[in-house]
């Protein structure tokens, strides 16, 4: 692959997309990562979260998050919403999937039933959109 | 739960819409305007500290409905207030998601 076709692959929105959607994902991850190992806080102000932040793993976590945001940002540049965020709710069946392969979280049959539908879904909606785009 | 419950939930959804579209205003525009990103930027916070108190007071299986009514009420606000096409086959992708959406986050 040439350099300018790289160049276009990483800037195709839908690609970016997919890129936020990962994101997200590891965010999710280290941000849980960073709640389980934070500071404990005295039990009247647990709820608050705020113990998290004494963890690097809640930093790292949040500079993911802020890296998706600005895909996202970028999607929104170049994709109508009603395109992108039906297709950002891959993420919905991302972060589950990893849960269940990182942290050993289990996934019920109403679950997988639940993935297999946005699966459905995301695949419908892109088709759509890149047939709108074909008559363009 | 209670109608003013439901009210209050819809109304939570409600700034994560109108957040989402002064996004898209605010990207869509050559050069972009900062002023509908910030505003964007602002109702999304509100959006996420008004869902967290929400989920503070109900269990998260009563709020998954509302987290599924997400990607209609996006794409309705889309074709409303920025005047988005959605062809049919694109409302029933749609409509999959949001139904998966509400079947992962409440179970």
């Amino acid at each position: 692959m040439s350099v300018t076709a790289e160049r276009r692959l990483l800037l195709d929105p839908y690609v970016q997309i997919g890129f936020g959607a990962i994101l997200v994902t590891v965010s999710e991850l280290l941000l849980k990562k960073g709640a389980m190992s934070g500071a404990l806080l005295p039990a009247g102000i647990r709820w608050l979260g705020v113990g998290a932040l004494a963890s690097g793993w809640t930093w790292i976590g949040i500079a993911t998050y802020l890296m998706s945001f600005a895909c996202w940002l970028y999607v929104l540049r170049n994709l109508p919403l009603s395109v992108a965020f039906p297709l950002i709710n891959i993420v919905q069946v991302l972060v589950p999937l990893a849960a269940h392969q990182f942290l050993g979280e289990v996934i019920s049959m109403r679950r997988w039933i639940g993935i297999g539908c946005v699966l459905c879904g995301t695949v419908l909606v892109a088709r759509t959109a890149a047939r709108m785009e074909d008559q363009a | 739960m209670s109608a003013t419950a439901i009210l209050l939930c819809l109304l939570c959804q409600l700034f994560l819409v109108g957040g989402q579209i002064l996004l898209k205003r605010g990207m869509k525009a050559t050069p972009i305007r900062i002023g509908s990103l910030a505003g964007g930027v602002a109702l999304l916070a509100a959006w996420f500290f008004f869902w967290l108190g929400l989920l503070s007071q109900w269990d998260l299986s009563r709020l998954f409905p509302f987290e599924g009514l997400n990607p209609v009420l996006i794409v309705l606000g889309a074709s409303l207030f920025l005047k988005e096409r959605v062809p049919m086959t694109g409302w029933m992708g749609i409509v999959l998601i949001s139904l998966g959406v509400a079947l992962v986050s409440g179970s």
